[in-house]
């Protein structure tokens, strides 16, 4: 496999994973927030993990579209 | 198709494969450059009305002058300037290493994004009344970890690609980022250092008390004008403007000697903010003596700058964005020559607390900060969206001789103003008593803040004249494409 492909794969996995302890993170300051400020930066920060994983997972559906067309000689 | 999708196919051995570059994150971060320019200059025309007439705070807690000044200053350093030292720093990392960015896709968006992120919620909490009180550091300890993530990501992708590079030099700009990359980290960690209150509380408490804390917010304050606002465009400066100009660097030894003894003299420099203050009297000494020495490797890079056109002055004529540049590095000559004067302690005792201080910082920002990018980001924008040249180089003419005239009003308006200040509240009279109230020298200054009013407004203007410009190129048919440009570039 090409060594291009494998740093894409492995940067979603580590970013996947990153993302995903950020949102927990998140919920967790906003469920026993003391003040508005931690309150909103939790939740958003939650929120901002959902959709970048959502992204995540978008991107990594097309390029594996992308490269079965490629791989089947349609002008991709 | 996506240019990663085509790596495998265009693979051939690694002497000949042409090197994908990631020009994706480096347009986000273009638009976001040219979003928050925007916002921060408008957030700072709004700042000096209220400045002249105080019913602008509109009587909202969260609209009133000392909520929205960090916000202006975080959107003008971090979020525009940031975006813009993201945008080139990996548009430059790839071309002069000849690799494309390290790391992956994803985790070039998350630097995006994260930062975007850090940056929307750090004005957020200002508004809300949330600070840490210190200049240019203001976010609270949760923002201040989530930015460190940021960073850390971002050092690594651009470290690795100077890493995997198939260039064997290194290219000076890249030590410029480098320098800044590393040290900005190193400032954050170590002056943002806060105990919180909770670990579900925003509010936390510095981790340094009296003086010494008085000591590492300059050591950090100075060095973010060092590192962040000079040393990194610097890095932009020595890639574009011999790309405008078509020419190489006047001179790469002078390149790198100013280099090194740039990174070395600033980190000592910060103590001259605290003149007159209880931290001893050696140590702002130092802070001065370092300051003026400074001048030598600041003038050398403004020096490279300008001799770097030597045989290529008759395109200032003809290229707008050069013109954006080389003035840049004027005003960089400029206010690191202001600078220095302004460290030593006796012009300190006049000048300090003064708005002469925040014109000096502005010729700064909007002078060298705001010209450079402007002039990387007019080259930019074509070869990123694959355009034949700009939409409109009168409207680019316009921006610059708009945004000149505002920077002038600005600056001298506030020399003017800071000196009078100054005078005014050291002035005596012959029964040893102060002459003026405090309120005397805010009255005096009143004709002067709306000179800076319309300073600012002035270069709003340009700034949305060069957006507007922007757009028309990105869109306009009449930009069109000459041919299907790859985005693979053999020898840059």
């Amino acid at each position: 496999m090409h060594a291009g492909f494998m740093m894409e794969e492995a940067s979603e996995r580590v970013v996947g994973g990153l993302m995903l302890i950020l949102g927990l993170t998140g919920l967790l300051l906003a469920s026993g927030a003391l003040d508005n400020a931690i309150y909103i930066f939790g939740l958003s920060l939650a929120a901002f993990a959902v959709v970048f994983e959502l992204g995540l997972i978008r991107s990594h559906y097309d390029r594996k579209d992308r490269m079965a067309r490629a791989r089947a000689g349609f002008d991709v | 198709m996506s240019d990663i999708a085509m790596a495998p196919i265009q693979a051939a051995s690694p002497r000949t494969r042409a090197v994908v570059y990631n020009d994706d994150v480096i347009r986000k971060f273009t638009i976001a450059t040219m979003f928050w320019a925007a916002v921060a200059m408008l957030v700072g025309v709004v700042l000096a009305a209220q400045l002249c007439w105080p019913a602008v705070n509109l009587g909202f807690s969260f609209t009133n002058f000392g909520r929205l000044r960090p916000v202006h200053t975080s959107a003008a350093i971090f979020a525009f300037g940031g975006s813009a030292l993201f945008a080139t720093s990996f548009y430059i990392v790839q071309r002069t290493c000849r690799a494309r960015l390290w790391g992956g896709t994803a985790l070039h968006n998350f630097i995006f994004w994260g930062y975007q992120f850090f940056i929307v919620m750090a004005a957020l909490s200002y508004v809300m009344g949330y600070s840490r009180g210190q200049e240019y550091s203001e976010p609270e300890w949760h923002l201040t970890l989530f930015l460190v993530i940021i960073w850390v990501a971002y050092a690594i992708v651009y470290i690795a690609t100077v890493l995997v590079r198939e260039e064997p030099h290194i290219y000076v700009s890249n030590w410029f980022y480098m320098a800044f990359i590393v040290t900005v980290a190193v400032l954050v960690l170590g002056n943002n250092a806060a105990v919180p209150l909770s670990m579900y509380s925003a509010k936390g408490y510095t981790a340094y008390a009296g003086v010494t804390n008085a000591l590492i917010q300059w050591w950090y304050g100075h060095n973010a004008v060092g590192f962040f606002l000079t040393a990194a465009f610097l890095g932009m400066m020595y890639y574009f403007i011999p790309k405008q100009a078509g020419r190489p660097v006047y001179s790469y030894r002078l390149s790198v000697v100013h280099f090194w003894s740039l990174v070395f003299m600033y980190i000592w420099a910060g103590p001259h903010h605290l003149h007159y203050t209880s931290l001893p009297d050696w140590t702002q000494t130092l802070g001065m003596v370092f300051s003026i020495m400074l001048w030598m490797p600041s003038w050398g890079g403004m020096i490279n700058g300008l001799m770097t056109l030597s045989g290529a002055w008759d395109k200032l004529r003809t290229d707008p964005g050069l013109r954006f540049s080389v003035t840049a590095v004027g005003f960089y000559g400029m206010s690191t020559f202001e600078g220095p004067v302004m460290s030593i302690r006796s012009v300190n005792a006049l000048a300090h607390y003064t708005d002469w201080v925040v014109g000096h910082v502005h010729s700064g920002a909007l002078g060298w900060v705001a010209f450079i990018s402007f002039g990387a980001m007019y080259y930019l924008v074509p070869i990123l969206w694959n355009r034949k040249s700009m939409y409109s180089h009168t409207l680019m003419a316009w921006h610059y001789w708009i945004a000149t005239l505002g920077i002038v009003l600005y600056i001298t308006a506030l020399w003017v103003a800071g000196i009078m200040q100054g005078l005014m509240w050291r002035a005596y009279d012959s029964f040893g008593f102060l002459q003026y109230a405090f309120s005397d020298s805010v009255n005096a200054v009143h004709p002067y803040y709306v000179i800076r009013f319309l300073g600012g407004a002035l270069f709003l203007t340009g700034t949305l004249i060069m957006i507007f410009n922007l757009l028309m190129t990105v869109y306009s048919p009449q930009t069109a494409p000459k041919t299907q440009r790859q985005s693979a570039v053999a020898a840059e």
